[in-house]
């Protein structure tokens, strides 16, 4: 799997996803993904968990997997190459 | 803006763009995004998720607390009584169109979290810092006139010190789809008062007011525009769209409100109407106004200005109280616009055709009557200075 196409792929559901003004290649790679830089919500984090599963056929089942997976864009990544390769 | 768009009997009203619709009918007065950030201190992601008569809300009230000096963190129980119909029932649609066209795999909870008709108030709350109590009401065509009742009536009974009234709406394929339906649309823009006159146009937008004692503006220094004089409420009990074809609870509002007043017929000086451009509206209202206003009418202007801003459903009241404001403090007569061919039956008064004009103004009223027999009838009264 391409994990730059896949960076490419999950900075662009996050904006199209959560309807972020902010140009995808803005968002840091391993900036925390719910850290003050892009000023999402509980709500988001909601959203996302769902976005995420329905785009990418991974499971994030609960908030310890929640946390690890939503550590960076780069962890995201890191996250779905491995469950996918399993 | 508004005073100047009024007096230059500009009309809002054009394509409407913001939804597809397959009926017989084209035309709204849409409001135009604003590339201004919203005001106020709401975090990012509430402010990103705002519906749109919420953001048209946050804009009025930030603009109304603005102009009256009103220093918003300053407020405390500020008092917040808002009007509308539909709240964020666009953004519901488009949740429901986004999942049966497959756009969403999932319905998406976070684009319904504008659907509570409360979501307006808590979002101007919270973004200016207005502590008191909060009312959202939704009585159809009248919400806001009533928000601007409550309002008032809140501060007269000491509830608080300071009120803000808003009304608020955003145009939707449920009102516009059903307006449509009951070929209750105007093809063209709308024409008040006109014997071709079809309908009415649809609108969006917010309006927004402050009220307050008189006694607490001069303590603070601030310059009223206007002093609400009198207000009534009544119901038609008649018909769950179609007016009460004698008019009996909107004629009983209008001189409820007079009397509430304590001002004479013969003292108003102005009326801006509810003037929607259907034709059981109009004519209903039209009697109702000889009826209580007698062979004065003939003398007294009557405007209609859903010709230039659209018929904005929950926010009209608000709206045009706001208008009768502007109207009262700088004697200006808004025109009825679009009526190029005034109805035979009304020929001996004065719909205040284009271009309008200036008259200085003591008393003026303004009525709102919504479906299912919702009226509302307000009078206000020029500020002394």
């Amino acid at each position: 799997m391409d994990r730059d196409l896949l960076r490419g792929e999950v900075k662009a559901l996050l904006v199209s996803g959560l309807r972020l003004d902010v140009p995808p290649p803005d968002i840091a790679d391993d900036a925390p993904i719910f850290g003050d830089g892009l000023g999402l919500d509980s709500i988001d984090a909601l959203e996302l968990v769902v976005l995420v599963e329905e785009r990418f056929r991974v499971s994030i089942p609960d908030e310890e997997v929640g946390k690890r997976a939503f550590a960076s864009v780069n962890a995201l990544v890191d996250f779905i190459v491995r469950e996918l390769g399993e | 803006m508004l005073a100047a768009g009024l007096a230059a009997g500009t009309c809002g009203i054009g394509s409407l763009t913001r939804f597809t619709h397959a009926g017989r009918a084209h035309v709204a007065a849409e409001v135009a995004e604003s590339a201004r950030p919203l005001p106020g201190r709401l975090p990012p992601a509430t402010l990103r998720r705002l519906s749109h008569p919420d953001r048209f809300a946050l804009r009025a009230a930030a603009e109304a607390c603005a102009a009256a000096g009103l220093d918003a963190d300053a407020g405390g129980d500020v008092g917040v009584y808002v009007g509308t119909t539909t709240g964020g029932m666009r953004e519901t649609e488009e949740a429901y169109r986004r999942r049966s066209a497959g756009e969403d795999a999932r319905f998406r909870l976070s684009r319904l979290l504008g659907t509570p008709l409360a979501t307006a108030a808590a979002a101007v709350s919270q973004a200016l810092g207005l502590y008191g109590p909060r009312e959202t009401v939704s009585t159809a065509c009248s919400s806001s006139a009533l928000a601007v009742a409550m309002a008032a009536d809140a501060v007269r009974r000491g509830v608080v010190p300071v009120a803000l009234a808003i009304g608020t709406d955003a145009l939707c394929r449920l009102t516009y789809a059903g307006f449509d339906a009951l070929q209750a649309l105007d093809v063209e823009p709308c024409r008040p008062f006109d014997r071709d006159r079809q309908g009415l146009s649809l609108g969006e937008g917010a309006a927004a007011l402050v009220l307050e004692s008189a006694a607490h503006a001069r303590a603070r220094g601030a310059c009223p525009r206007a002093v609400v004089l009198g207000w009534a409420a009544t119901g038609d009990a008649h018909h769950p769209t179609a007016p009460h074809p004698a008019g009996a609870g909107a004629a009983a509002a209008l001189t409820g409100a007079l009397a509430a007043a304590g001002v004479p017929p013969d003292a108003v000086a102005y009326v801006n109407a509810h003037g929607t451009g259907t034709k059981q509206n109009d004519a209903v209202e039209v009697e109702v106004l000889r009826r209580v206003f007698g062979r004065r009418l003939v003398r007294m202007p009557v405007s209609a200005t859903k010709s230039q801003l659209g018929h904005c459903l929950g926010a009209a009241g608000a709206v045009e109280a706001v208008v009768t404001v502007i109207a009262l403090g700088e004697g200006l007569l808004p025109p009825t616009v679009n009526l190029r061919h005034l109805d035979p039956a009304w020929d001996d008064l004065d719909l205040v055709p284009e271009p309008g004009r200036r008259a200085a103004l003591d008393v003026a009223v303004t009525s709102s009557y919504g479906f299912g027999g919702h009226n509302v009838s307000l009078v206000l009264g020029r500020a002394s200075r």
